[in-house]
């Protein structure tokens, strides 16, 4: 009988986060469907369980982690790992959040298991795991190979798409929670508090930044490339030419003069390319120019291309990034 | 209180990243291996809890090869740290952060320690596995992520935040714990230089290295981006239609977003 | 044999030293290079952090450090901004004639209480009628019983303006010429001592450099360093000591020149490639190179010499023109790789050259320099 993978999910407001969606899906490429197995922890980790059946998983298993008493991962990690030992996994899969990376260490010590956090590829060659992962803030990518009995991996948010399949009927059971070591009965989770709303990240720290140049014509107009990037969750940077406008303050320049960022997306809208407008953008990871002019310099620094009218292509593209996720 | 923070030298920032001859490693050739990022967080947050409650000793602690361990050693003395621990390791040994924490645990349990601080990743391999798993193998809550970090002193309590996807936890817990800091109260400190010149005589105590398994992760490639060769143009008849596309490539083959 | 490679100490003090450069001063270079504001804030950090007092030994508060570890120092501070670097070495220039000529006494009554706290110190010299002709200065100090009266005006003074010590330098007898010279120690805070205001200057515009009158102002005799007639020794055996890092600030704004061409020649296209694949760019490139390393190395050359006990008169006399030369070279050099782009006031490089135009002039203009090197070269000759 192959060895089974177990797929360690999140519940947030009541539902599978989508991380673990994408765990799932990839458990599923790795490992034959049947022998993936979902497992929850925590307040509504009963309802949620239901909730693998989205992605094909058919076989999970709950605790309320201990009643009244939060899901922190070092706290489960006791009952992870006795689940895995349980139904003879050789890997398991957690989204790569606070939690998940929390939960990693955690289980690798109790599971005697080799891991990798921030995994964007796997494979499973000759008996062994390959993972890809960023390094160094994502100026480099190192490929491991794990050749351990046990493997736990925590994949990179969103590096993996949430897969589309056929959603099986769930059968869920509840697995007996595994007390972690009795110092953890003091630790005590007072409050959570949501994430404000509006306000986006920091341009400089920023994993995605939308900036807008000239092109916009208008400090008005301006308003499509924060929606745009709203959509995205996004920061908003500009050229020259806006700063120097006063559309748009200083803070915003991207640049030689301005700030220099090297986010994971880095959309630029209306922006010729200026080289002193590369020098602080071009180690982005995936650049996209949206520009009309089809020899501006930004299409040979960009991954994506777009030539054409910004005030088509943007807000088309502000409603396609709002359908697919969500509002 | 007693805290020990560990310390691990990673290249600086500053660094041109070269790939060894093998392929599968950073060529740390001609590199410059500091005290950085997170760790340096973490110290500073250990030396302002020593500030603030009397009494406190700081003991870092570091696993890795000769010069460069030893060197963010005197850099933490040098910031403060009353103590330092060296577990020499030979270089181009494991690099697997499991067998680290594994080792760091084994030279923790034999020192006194009410809080146990690390970066909450490392600057080069960015895993962020030590935290929980040094809590997993102390035996004591761990947790990641962390900001804010104070005694309650009234109530012999640790609090702190956290961020998560969902907003921000608040926690109290009693010492001993594990703490992986993603920000000090303060931007770390800068040594001064008498304290600089004084760290280089500081003992620095040895420890040998115990607790790790024979790593079974090895590294098999290390790649740099490859230099730009001009966009890929998105074909379109309407703007929706662009968008379309360039959506679905951003999803699938750039996954830069769900 | 020469050891060309740092300990792990010097290493570690160099890294204190850069890190402060590009974090604290460099950011702020262009902002008070264009407003020529004095900021005092940056000085008070580098006071903090052991960067100022230097050459002062530790038994006075000092950094106690010899004059290899302060050209590391001096170099790595440049490279952020040289007129700040000109500022926060103006101690090591002010208080240099009292760990020369001063009494076991007197340095301790000075240099203690001073070097105690964040205060700056200025080296009056130079007066309105004549810098290298130092042996020339009119600032008279007539003797009246147990005390001096100081008259006269000194210019041209670093940090004049800010200073609360000055090291001044007078003449008793001014038909004696250089033998008459005395040196006194004189607190701002003396009847008659009044310092002008800013100069407006063509580079180190971070720095300040003023005027400094006296008048009538009453200096007791116990704090003469020296003999009467010993003024012009600990103001020549100062320079001795001061000329050095003079050449390693030199290097500094020389490699921060050579640094800053090469990254631009990568990113700058013309013709359809980097101009640093066009051979004229990569000559000079290549030439810069060369005025860098050689800099670097004569002025460690003449810091070796000196820590060693050598007099290192002649090595630091070359090394300081040597690297003033080399530095005005390099930064014009990079202005000319940023073609029209190094001329505008945006970019760093043309403050590179307005800067390093002062290490030609100041601590012994280069012709002084010149007449050095070729005296101690003819008599090996003669
Ligand atoms: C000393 C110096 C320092 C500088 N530092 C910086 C710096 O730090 N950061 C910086 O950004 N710049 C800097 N610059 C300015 C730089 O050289 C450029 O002038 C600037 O980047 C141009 O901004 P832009 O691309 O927005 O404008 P433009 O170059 O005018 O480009 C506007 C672009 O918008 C496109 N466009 C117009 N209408 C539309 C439309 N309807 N739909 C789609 N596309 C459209 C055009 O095709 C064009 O490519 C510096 C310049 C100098 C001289
Ligand atoms: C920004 C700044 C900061 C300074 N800080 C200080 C300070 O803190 N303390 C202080 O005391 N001084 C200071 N100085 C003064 C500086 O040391 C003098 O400017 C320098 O020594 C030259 O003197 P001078 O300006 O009077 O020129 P002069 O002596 O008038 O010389 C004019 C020119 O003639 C040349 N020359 C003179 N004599 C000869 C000769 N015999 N043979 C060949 N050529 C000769 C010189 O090299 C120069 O090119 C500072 C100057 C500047 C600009």
């Amino acid at each position: 009988m192959s060895r089974r993978t177990l797929v360690v999910g999140e519940v947030r407001q009541g539902h599978l986060a989508d991380v673990s969606l994408e765990a799932a899906g990839r458990a599923i490429e790795l490992t034959e469907p049947t022998a993936v197995v979902g497992f929850v922890a925590g307040s509504g980790a009963e309802a949620a369980a239901g909730e693998f059946a989205r992605v094909g998983i058919a076989d999970v298993r709950w605790t309320d982690a201990g009643s009244g008493s939060d899901a922190s991962a070092g706290r489960i990690a006791p009952t992870v790992a006795a689940l895995a030992r349980e139904i003879e996994a050789d890997l398991v899969i957690v989204g790569g959040t606070t939690f998940g990376r929390d939960l990693a260490g955690a289980l690798a010590i109790r599971w005697d298991a080799v891991s990798a956090t921030g995994v964007t590829d796997v494979r499973r060659e000759a008996g062994a795991i390959h993972v890809r992962r960023p390094v160094f803030g994502g100026r480099a990518t190192e490929t491991r190979r794990l050749a351990g009995p046990r493997v736990v991996l925590a994949l990179r948010p969103h590096a993996f798409a949430v897969p589309s399949v056929t959603p099986t009927t769930v059968r869920t059971s509840g697995f007996a929670f595994v007390e972690p070591a009795p110092s953890w009965r003091e630790a005590k989770l007072l409050a959570l508090e949501p994430a404000a709303a509006g306000g986006g990240p920091a341009l400089a720290d920023a994993s995605i930044v939308v900036s807008g140049g000239r092109g916009v014509r208008a400090p008005e107009n301006f308003r499509l490339v924060e929606e745009l990037a709203a959509s995205l969750g996004a920061a908003v940077g500009a050229s020259r030419a806006v700063t120097d406008a006063g559309w748009r303050p200083g803070t915003f320049q991207v640049g030689q003069t301005g700030k220099a960022v090297s986010p994971q997306l880095y959309i630029a809208v209306g922006i010729s390319g200026a080289i002193q407008h590369l020098v602080g953008m071009v180690s982005s990871r995936v650049i996209v120019a949206i520009n009309s002019d089809p020899s501006a310099p930004i299409f040979r620094v960009a991954d994506y291309g777009i030539v054409g009218d910004l005030f088509q292509i943007v807000p088309a593209l502000t409603a396609e990034i709002r359908r697919v996720r969500g509002p | 209180m007693e805290i020990v923070v560990c310390v691990k030298p990673v290249p600086e920032a500053e660094t041109r990243l070269r790939v060894a001859a093998d392929g599968a490693r950073l060529d740390a050739e001609g590199v410059k291996f500091v005290l950085a990022g997170y760790d340096e967080s973490a110290v500073e947050q250990a030396l302002l809890l020593k500030e603030a409650v009397a009494g406190s000793t700081v003991h870092a602690i570091a696993l890795g090869p000769a010069p460069r361990t030893e060197e963010v050693l005197r850099a933490a003395v040098a910031l403060g740290c009353d103590k330092a621990s060296w577990i020499e390791v030979p270089s181009g040994g494991s690099d697997d952060p499991l067998d680290a924490a594994r080792i760091l645990a084994a030279a923790i349990r034999g020192l006194p320690h009410d809080l146990v601080l690390c970066g909450k990743q490392a600057g080069d391999d960015e895993s962020g596995l030590v935290a929980g798993a040094l809590a997993e193998a102390l035996g004591v809550p761990g947790f990641g992520y962390v900001v804010d970090l104070r005694w309650d002193a009234a109530r012999s309590r640790f609090t702190f935040h956290r961020a998560v996807e969902s907003g921000q936890e608040s926690w109290e817990c009693p010492g001993p714990i594990v703490i992986g800091l993603q920000q000090a109260w303060n931007d770390p400190r800068t040594a001064k230089l008498p304290a600089i010149l004084k760290s280089r005589k500081a003992t620095i105590t040895k420890i040998a290295a115990s607790g790790a398994a024979a790593s079974v992760a090895t590294p098999e490639k290390f790649e740099l981006p490859a230099p730009r060769t001009g966009a890929k143009m998105i074909e379109y008849r309407t703007p929706q239609e662009a968008a379309e596309k360039l959506v679905r490539i951003l999803r699938e083959d750039a996954k830069v977003f769900p | 044999m020469p050891e060309f490679s740092l300990t792990p100490d010097q290493e570690s003090l160099r890294d204190l030293a850069r890190k402060f450069a590009r974090t604290e001063m460099a950011p702020h270079a262009a902002e008070c290079d264009r407003t020529a504001r004095f900021p005092e804030e940056i000085y008070r950090k580098a006071y903090d952090l052991g960067l100022m007092n230097l050459n002062v030994p530790t038994e006075f508060g000092g950094s106690g450090l010899g004059l290899f570890e302060q050209c590391l120092i001096v170099e790595e501070l440049a490279y952020g901004c040289a007129g700040m670097t000109t500022s926060i070495i103006a101690n090591c220039l002010a208080l240099e004639p009292i760990l020369l000529g001063g009494s076991p006494e007197q340095r301790r009554r000075f240099l203690t209480p001073f070097c105690a706290s964040y205060q700056l110190a200025s080296f009056a010299l130079t007066e309105p009628s004549g810098g290298s002709d130092a042996g020339a200065i009119r600032t008279r100090a007539r003797r009246d019983g147990d005390a001096y009266v100081l008259e006269g005006e000194k210019c041209f003074i670093t940090n004049a303006p800010h200073a609360s010590l000055y090291t001044v330098f007078a003449t008793v007898d001014p038909e004696r010429k250089h033998k008459g010279i005395a040196a006194f120690v004189v607190p701002r805070s003396a009847k008659g001592v009044s310092p002008g205001k800013d100069e407006e200057k063509m580079g180190h515009r971070a720095s300040s450099t003023g005027t400094v009158r006296f008048e009538g102002v009453r200096v007791p005799a116990e704090d003469r360093l020296g003999e009467e007639g010993d003024g012009f020794s600990i103001a020549m055996r100062t320079l001795d000591q001061t000329r050095t890092p003079i050449g390693a600030l030199a290097t500094g704004i020389a490699q921060a020149a050579l640094d800053l061409a090469a990254a631009y020649s990568l990113k700058r296209e013309t013709f359809g490639k980097p101009i640093s694949e066009h051979q004229a760019i990569q000559i000079k490139l290549a030439n810069m190179a060369q005025a860098v390393h050689a800099a670097r190395l004569l002025t460690w050359h003449a810091a070796w010499t000196i820590d060693h006990g050598g007099k290192g008169t002649l090595e630091s006399s070359i090394a300081k023109c040597f690297a003033s030369d080399a530095a005005l070279d390099v930064a014009d050099e990079a202005i000319q790789t940023f073609g029209g782009y190094g001329y505008m006031k945006e970019y760093p490089v043309e403050k590179l050259l307005r800067d390093a135009k002062l290490t030609q002039i100041y601590e012994g203009a280069n012709e002084i320099q010149r007449t050095v090197i070729a005296r101690e070269l003819l008599r090996a000759y003669q």
